[in-house]
């Protein structure tokens, strides 16, 4: 007979107030393996994980149900709390009565009670057929792979070679630098991006640690944190799967990828001549004439007199472009209206905006500077049409502020365009098993506390592959994965939850049922053996197999179809 | 593979002092401990978490705050390699990386926290009332109080301001109700000495007051509050347990304005910078009154919308179209209290209209300022600060997190306006900088 306790969470009026408390303890008093019930108002504070110490001590609990929130949440907290005290954490079993109780049922409190207790008397069963397990340790190659050299590469490459771990970069053009590269100065200070640049690139190729492929890209990846095989080809082009050479097998840890961004094809801006009109350009297009000090218009060399910027272009356009905001379009364009002006005196500005997104430190007086001491006059309005005009650029727009349509003749346009995930990210993604959102930038893992993480263990993520955003946020973005990469190599060994699939090898007939249908690969053939094997590393437990599997050979650790039964039968 | 040879892992422990324990701190806390060395985190006041713990639901997601910050703050708090020293405030630091000698005071808290097991009984019966700063004002505590009931470390302090045996010599309900002794009114602040290697400052930021601001009624019209205490008033812990009811009566308000860039953007009678986070705050907090008051009125007048992120511009239109919040860009030129309602006036400027709106609450979104605490520390370690008292990176572009002074760290909002995710990232970035100082203990950057 098993002694379980169960402790039920209150999490301020979360979930007491919907969730009759009293009544889901009252009705798992009586089952024959509750020894102990009690209710407090915060289980993960401190005293009330002292509370379920207590308990497991005096009344000798062998087994343990919270109900509270989210097992994402506070089931390392419990975890830790039973072991302290001499429980095998695989013998506590959260019961999630807020994400999937209270909240979804908050006007219904009765409703919400009996499926807090049926949930609850669920757990107590599972909680009795629970092994106790410990977590299985696997080895770390310490060795990283970054993927793109950007700033945001060249620099978690850089602190994670200075850890003194090797690092292999990769990179698909000729060269590093990425975007950086074309920049001419870069705001606040005007710094000259080159000379920062240049002793990033240097520092690369001269470290001990960092090996630089240019050239080349990821094809494959096997693996799993810890233990990654990537497949790296030099001069491999898009998705021509043929057989190669040259193709090299990497062994490394984790994986930081940073494949940057690119501009919105000007092409797909047909209301704006980008693909007409030589003298519209791109806002890198102009920024490499302002680096050349060649600001001159692609039409025929003359001195551009007067510029229009417009901003927005592709973004924030849910009908037909992008949804999002671009984040680092504003800045520039303030920036670029600066430095046309250091190039050009007596050039007059104008920018077309919708909002000006100039935030943080120094930003907004940035922009300030541009208006004031440049003399560049913003227009809150959008542009309906751009076209050639006696050797110019006639832009009609509307002025928002005033309320009146406005032309403006332009000697020339910049458009300041959407910035988008750089050409086969998706494609790499694929490649890695790591997710892309909507707009097909990479996805971390939360959006608040792991910005630098991938949904996939290992794989971590830098700069504009995940969002558009600005040197200074980008190079802070790659220490941070650098940090993550340096806090996984520290370790001597890394855990993996032994919560995973195994095998009856009595049972197993080698059909190969289970290779088939598990999604992680987890699953293979022995190679001499007629029975199936369980990569642990690689199981997610998802229990495809065990459903799969027709001789019952495969079981999960504590999710045996003996407890899940007696789940099945706590709730009729 | 490549024939180079991976490096030892046994380099000796070292250790980083961390100042600020907000998100920012926790962070590089944990980076820095999971990878093995010691970490001692000072943290002024009683408990950590920083801003964080006082807010409501987290733009553009609305994940409760506390729901995704306590798992951080125990684990934090139950680290073996992380050291936290709360109530607690830097004296003195000496020395250069590798070499740091630190002083630090722990200000007394009236209760030996080695016996204090938490249990709460001294909050329950302490007749002594004040007004919570933790919850802005919005609500109150006991003279003996922890912020909140998860505080970690989960351990009172009496406020002697406010305590009826510091002010007249009485009471001592604490004293007699608590079951293990720990009341100890005569406890003097206490020095600790600490020696380490590398220093994360990690201090946050503060809040302009309204109390600044004549032109929003200078924090005398009650039914005006900031947007921190809009936080509270939206936080299923705070003192309303998440009903949106205005100070002045308790009313639930059906028409709310929010004024944006309060204090921000204003060069000449404020401050120069734009905050960053409040246009996603005002955003937010409509949204989530809406949530809450189904038939409730929002309005926001704005001069720009800034919602640049992954997922911000999206969540400001959905705010615009499904909750239908009116955004009115303009400045308040005056804002007054007539009768019950507060009346704002002000100029649309994209229809050059004059409006008008009789508000049950006005919720002014306060610009983010240095923490003075931040200055004090800068000139303690000779950093430079710009003329707001932003922490000055050693290059803006190229090293955000490093500093002028080897071995010493910037993370987080000390620096300047940051969100939630920028923040993370930057204090991950701070901690990489301490692991790779760590592993060549020689090299001083
Ligand atoms: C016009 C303009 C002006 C700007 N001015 C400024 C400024 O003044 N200040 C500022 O802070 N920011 C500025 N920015 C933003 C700045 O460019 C970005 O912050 C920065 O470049 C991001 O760096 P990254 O390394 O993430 O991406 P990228 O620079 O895009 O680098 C990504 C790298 O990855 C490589 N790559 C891509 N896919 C693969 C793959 N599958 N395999 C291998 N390699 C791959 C690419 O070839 C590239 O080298 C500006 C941007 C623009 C468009
Ligand atoms: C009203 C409002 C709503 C917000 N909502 C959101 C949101 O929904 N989503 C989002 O992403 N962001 C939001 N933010 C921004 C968010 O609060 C910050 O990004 C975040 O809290 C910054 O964390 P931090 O650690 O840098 O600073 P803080 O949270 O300020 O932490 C700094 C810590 O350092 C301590 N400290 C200061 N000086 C010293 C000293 N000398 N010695 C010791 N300790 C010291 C402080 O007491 C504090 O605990 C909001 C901000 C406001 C004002
Ligand atoms: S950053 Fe500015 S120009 Fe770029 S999309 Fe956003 S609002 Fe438009
Ligand atoms: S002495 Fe009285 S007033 Fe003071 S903290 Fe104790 S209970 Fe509160
Ligand atoms: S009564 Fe005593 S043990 Fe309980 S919280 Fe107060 S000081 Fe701590
Ligand atoms: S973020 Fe928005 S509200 Fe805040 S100061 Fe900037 S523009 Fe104003």
């Amino acid at each position: 007979m098993a002694r379980i306790g169960v402790f039920v969470c209150h999490c301020g009026l979360n979930i007491a107030g919907t969730v009759d408390v009293e009544r889901v303890i009252e009705a798992v008093r009586d089952h024959p393996d509750v020894v102990h019930a009690a209710d407090y108002k915060y289980l993960c504070s401190d005293p009330g994980q002292s509370l379920i110490q207590d308990a497991i001590e005096t009344r000798e609990l062998d087994g343990v149900v919270v109900a509270a929130c989210s097992p994402s949440m506070h089931e390392a907290t419990f975890g830790r709390a039973a072991a302290e005290v001499s429980l095998n954490p695989y013998r506590l079993e959260i019961a999630n009565i807020r994400e999937q109780v209270s909240w979804p049922h908050q006007r219904e409190p009765e409703a919400a009670t009996r499926k807090a207790i049926e949930v609850v008397r669920t757990l107590v069963e599972k909680v009795s057929g629970n092994e106790e397990l410990s977590p299985l340790e696997l080895p770390i190659t310490r060795r990283a792979l970054v993927v793109g050299g950007g700033i945001a590469g060249m620099t978690a490459a850089l602190d994670i070679g200075d850890a003194g771990y090797p690092v292999l970069l990769v990179e698909r053009s000729e060269r590093l630098g990425g975007h950086m590269a074309e920049h001419s100065q870069l705001y606040l200070n005007l710094d000259a991006g080159d000379d920062l640049l240049r002793q990033r690139v240097e520092a690369v190729h001269n470290h001990p640690h960092v090996e630089v492929l240019t050239g080349t890209q990821v094809v494959a990846l096997d693996g799993y944190v810890g233990n990654f095989t990537a497949q790296v080809r030099a001069d491999y082009i898009g998705n021509t799967e043929e057989e190669d050479g040259d193709t090299r097998h990497e062994d490394v840890g984790a994986i930081v990828l940073a494949t940057g961004f690119d501009l919105y094809d000007m092409g797909r801006l047909p209301e704006y001549g980008g693909d007409r009109y030589p003298d519209v350009v791109d806002s890198l297009q102009f920024e490499s004439m302002l680096r050349d000090n060649a600001v001159r218009r692609p039409s025929d060399g003359r001195v551009p007199e007067e510029v229009v910027w417009v901003q927005c272009a592709g973004s924030r356009d849910p009908e037909q472009h992008q949804p999002y905001c671009s984040k680092i379009c504003c800045m520039y364009v303030a920036k670029q209206i600066i430095a046309y002006r250091r190039a050009v005196p007596q050039g007059q500005a104008y920018v077309f905006y919708i909002d000006i997104r100039s935030q943080g430190r120094g930003y907004d007086e940035f922009v300030q500077e541009a208006m004031e001491e440049h003399d560049a006059l913003y227009l809150r309005g959008k542009v309906s049409k751009i076209a050639p005009h006696g050797g110019r650029l006639a832009v009609w727009g509307v002025d928002t502020l005033v309320g009146n349509s406005v032309r403006v003749s332009a000697d020339l346009v910049v458009l300041a365009t959407a910035a988008v995930p750089s050409a086969g990210t998706e494609d790499l993604a694929r490649r890695t098993r790591a997710a892309t959102d909507e707009s097909g930038f990479l996805s971390e893992a939360h959006p608040k506390l792991r910005p630098v993480e991938s949904l996939t263990a290992g794989i971590y993520l830098a700069g504009g592959c995940q969002f558009p955003k600005d040197i200074p946020e980008t190079v802070s973005q790659a220490s941070g994965a650098a940090a993550k990469v340096l806090r996984l190599f520290a370790k001597d060994e890394m855990t993996q939850e032994p919560t995973v699939a195994y095998l009856v090898e009595e049972l197993c007939s080698g059909c190969g049922t289970c290779v088939e249908i598990c999604p992680y690969e987890a699953r293979e053939l022995h190679p001499y053996l007629a029975v199936a094997t369980v990569n642990p590393a690689l199981c997610q437990n998802c229990g495809a197999c065990l459903v799969a599997c027709p001789n019952k050979a495969t079981s999960v650790h504590n999710w045996t179809p003996k407890q899940i039964l007696a789940m099945a039968d706590a709730v009729v | 593979m490549s024939d180079k040879k991976p490096v030892s892992n046994d380099t000796p422990a070292q250790r980083v002092l961390i100042i600020g324990a907000g998100i920012a701190g926790m962070q590089a806390a944990l980076d820095i401990a999971d990878a093995g060395h010691e970490v001692l985190l000072v943290e002024r006041l009683p408990s950590i978490g920083g801003r964080m713990a006082q807010l409501s639901e987290t733009f553009p997601t609305l994940d409760c705050a506390q729901c995704i910050l306590t798992p951080r703050t125990v684990e934090v708090g139950h680290h073996e390699q992380i050291q936290l020293l709360t109530h607690a405030e830097i004296e003195s630091i000496e020395g250069e990386v590798g070499d740091f000698r630190v002083r630090i005071r722990r200000r007394a808290a009236y209760v030996d926290w080695d016996l204090c097991t938490g249990c709460g009984l001294c909050q329950e019966k302490c007749p002594g009332r004040a007004l919570s700063d933790f919850e802005r004002g919005t609500g109150e505590r006991a003279a003996i109080y922890t912020l909140s009931p998860q505080a970690v470390p989960n351990k009172p302090i009496i406020d002697r301001e406010h305590c009826i045996h510091f002010l007249r010599d009485r009471c001592g309900a604490c004293a007699k109700l608590c079951p293990v002794g720990a009341i100890d009114f005569e406890q003097q602040d206490a020095f600790v000495e600490a020696d380490c290697d590398a220093i994360i400052l990690a201090t946050g930021y503060d809040i302009y007051g309204l109390d600044r601001m004549a032109e929003y009624g200078g924090g005398k019209i009650p039914d005006v509050i900031d947007a921190l205490a809009f936080e509270r008033l939206l936080s299923s812990s705070g003192p309303t347990a998440g009903q949106v009811r205005r100070p002045s009566d308790g009313r639930v308000p059906s028409e709310v304005v929010f004024i944006q860039c309060a204090g921000s953007r204003d060069p000449q009678k404020h401050l120069s910078y734009c905050s960053k986070v409040c246009c996603m705050v005002a955003a937010k907090q409509a949204t989530l009154y809406r949530h809450r008051v189904h038939n409730g009125q929002a309005y926001v007048f704005y001069i720009d919308i800034r919602a640049a992120g992954k997922g911000y511009d999206e969540f400001t239109q959905r705010a615009m179209e499904d909750e239908q919040v009116v955004y009115v860009r303009g400045k308040v030129s005056r804002l007054f209290r007539d009768s019950d309602r507060v009346l704002v006036m002000g100029a649309d400027t994209l229809t050059n209209r004059q409006v008008q709106i009789a508000a049950d609450l006005v919720v002014v979104a306060p610009a983010l300022r240095s923490h003075p605490e931040t200055v004090r520390l800068a000139q303690m370690l000779s950093l430079p600060t710009d003329r707001h008292g932003w922490l000055l990176p050693l290059n803006e572009n190229v090293h955000p997190v490093e500093t002028s002074r080897p071995g010493v760290f910037l993370a987080g909002t000390g620096t300047g306006p940051m969100d939630i995710p920028e923040t993370v990232a930057h204090a991950s970035g701070a901690a990489a900088q301490v692991l790779k100082l760590f592993a060549n203990p020689c090299r001083q950057r």
